[in-house]
């Protein structure tokens, strides 16, 4: 398989602190892959080792099969990248900052004559490309920052949490253009704290704490071989004893207990078996008014390799 | 987005990028401007005072053929370091401040084309400013004082002015680029120029006009060219020191066999010829400028952006 982004043993402390320790991690091209982690887990130190902010104390870091270390201008040149809260010269307009950033890049006069408007469009700031950039709102900058990250039509984007400062609609937008721009070939690394995004965009997922690398995969991997026990909750109209009887008969059930219409299941697989409780139920007369099964989700696996690895740390 | 491959990928072209980048920040900032219209003030000032109190005092204004060609004096080692303060305090130190390095840094340009770019624009800020400046002292000049005398070598003035200042503003980048703070590039490089100011003067009272104040950024060591017969001190007084250069240019197209008498209270000290002078302190301007700029330069080659 062809990594975009691979690190073998990679190593940076921070005098006493150990931001990364020891990290593989492996990003497949053309995918999205979630960097995923609670705060000062060592998402944004790996990203800025990748991008040539940071210089690793150990290990190696190759983005686009060449080494990603220290001053490379050639590895930045496929490389768009946003970072985390990105601040930008407040004198400069938004059109000018995409304009000089895309000199930068080597994109011809004419190509940014047509490029820069249409960022703009794309991520929401037409008819504030004139305006100073000190004007902005956050929401703004983050967006201008999106726009700065794609302006090469870059082969991997770096997403440093892409959503931080925007509205809920923002938000959504954001995700889906992230999700647009992956679908064109590109592949893409987000790093973010918020699950639910995570689980929304990526394809691919690594979950880190303290450094370290606690799971990494595809995110149906991920959450199918890492999950605890799962349940199912269920509420359903029309209850009668027969059906908590047939579903208990179940060789999956571990236990059910029933408080009136609602019935909480603790499952033994990890599979997903919404299917079969609810043809069972609806066999014997319950209607199915709500049905939620936990435990099998990203959620719950990073909470529970995230609290595993605090223990382990204390 | 138009899937067009870059069609100019030299560096020339990514340079000038930076160099926009930092023309634009110099000429937005408020303090530029200020100090260029203090700058332009002071000289309009030195124009209209003479003429106004010429007037009150029923005095007219004397011609003065060689006003103009003074005003790189005019404008003296102060407005040489102050220049150098606002275009250069920022301009490493205010990238880390204000967060705007980690973009800039992870643009397809190396740190070190970031660095001469940076340096290029304020070398082309300092020469706009000088060339106005010197443009207007010889048209306001010409208007209040006269016929000017040696007006084709104001272009060495303004070069001698601009080497001087190049000092100062080597010092304030590496100093910015060391500490990161434009305060402390600020305030670091205002007490070296006071403590050398302090310095000089205290050690030239004490000691003399001796060599290694020569050695030294600022006005170094005073002498007076030799003029005939006259006492070693009659002559036009020469600061053979860095801050003098464009001062000193002149001198030398004029009087190209100059000598100089330095002294200690009245005594000769030593006698060295004006060209002398003007070699030794154009060499050890170019070599602070290469030693500063070389620890700016490093300081932001190895810099690692964490926050």
């Amino acid at each position: 398989m062809e990594f975009s982004i691979e690190t073998i043993g990679l190593t940076k402390s921070f005098g006493a602190i150990k931001a990364v320790d020891n990290l593989n991690l492996c990003v497949s091209s053309n995918s999205i892959h979630g960097f995923l982690g609670p705060n000062g887990a060592g998402k944004s130190t790996t990203i800025k080792i990748l991008v040539g902010l940071l210089r690793a104390d150990s290990g190696r870091a190759k983005i686009l099969g060449a080494d990603a270390k220290g001053d490379d201008p050639r590895t930045r040149q496929k490389v768009g990248y946003l970072p985390e809260l990105p601040k930008f010269p407040k004198h400069l307009t938004g059109q000018e900052l995409l304009e000089i950033y895309g000199q930068m890049y080597g994109m011809s006069q004419s190509q940014l004559k047509t490029d820069v408007p249409k960022l703009l469009e794309t991520v929401g700031l037409t008819g504030r490309g004139k305006s100073r950039i000190g004007g902005y709102s956050k929401g703004m900058q983050q967006r201008l920052g999106i726009a700065q990250a794609l302006l090469s039509d870059p082969e991997l984007l770096i997403l440093d949490e892409p959503s931080i400062g925007l509205d809920p609609v923002g938000m959504v937008e954001v995700r889906d253009l992230i999700k647009s721009i992956a679908g064109h070939g590109r592949t893409v690394l987000l790093s973010s704290h918020l699950l639910y995004e995570v689980e929304q965009m990526c394809t691919h997922v690594t979950i880190v704490n303290h450094g370290v690398s606690l799971a990494s995969g595809p995110i149906e991997e991920v959450t199918k071989h890492l999950s605890g026990k799962t349940s199912l909750e269920v509420e359903v109209v029309n209850m009668k004893d027969s059906i908590e009887e047939a579903i208990r008969k179940m060789p999956f059930v571990s236990s059910l207990t029933r408080k009136e219409q609602h019935l909480s299941i603790q499952l033994q697989t990890k599979d997903d078996v919404r299917t079969q409780i609810s043809q069972l139920i609806t066999r014997n007369g319950g209607i199915i008014v709500h049905m939620a099964q936990h435990g099998n989700d990203l959620e719950s696996v990073f909470l529970q390799l995230v609290s595993k690895s605090e223990e382990k740390a204390k | 987005m138009t899937k067009e491959k870059p069609l100019v990928k030299d560096s020339i072209y990514r340079f000038l990028a930076v160099v926009r980048y930092e023309m634009l920040w110099h000429i937005r900032k408020k303090k530029v401007l200020g100090l260029v219209i203090l700058v332009f003030s002071l000289a309009t000032l030195s124009f209209v005072l003479p003429v106004v109190l010429g007037s009150i005092y029923n005095r007219p204004v004397n011609a003065d053929p060689d006003h103009v060609i003074n005003a790189g004096a005019f404008l003296g080692e102060l407005g040489f370091f102050l220049l150098a303060i606002v275009t250069a305090m920022n301009s490493i130190s205010g990238e880390f401040e204000s967060g705007t390095i980690a973009p800039l840094l992870t643009k397809p340009v190396s740190r070190t084309v970031v660095f001469l770019g940076k340096l290029f624009a304020t070398f082309l800020i300092l020469l706009l400013t000088y060339s106005f400046y010197f443009l207007y002292m010889a048209v306001g000049g010409s208007i209040v004082y006269g016929p000017q005398n040696s007006l084709q070598l104001l272009p060495l003035v303004l070069l001698g002015s601009l080497i001087s200042t190049f000092v100062w503003v080597s010092i304030v980048l590496a100093i910015g680029s060391l500490s990161r703070s434009s305060l402390t590039a600020a305030l670091g490089a205002f007490g070296v120029w006071l403590g050398l100011s302090l310095g000089i003067g205290i050690f030239s009272a004490a000691s003399g006009e001796i060599w290694i104040l020569n050695y030294v950024p600022g006005g170094g060591a005073r002498g007076f060219m030799k003029t005939g017969e006259g006492a070693p001190n009659s002559g036009p007084i020469v600061q053979a020191g860095i801050g003098s250069i464009g001062d000193n240019l002149v001198k030398f197209f004029l009087n190209p066999a100059a000598e100089v008498n330095f002294l200690s209270a009245r005594t000769p000290l030593y006698t060295e010829s004006l060209s002398l002078i003007l070699t030794r302190s154009v060499i050890v301007a170019i070599i602070y400028i290469a030693v500063f700029s070389f620890i700016a330069w490093f300081a932001l080659k190895r810099a690692q952006i964490a926050e």
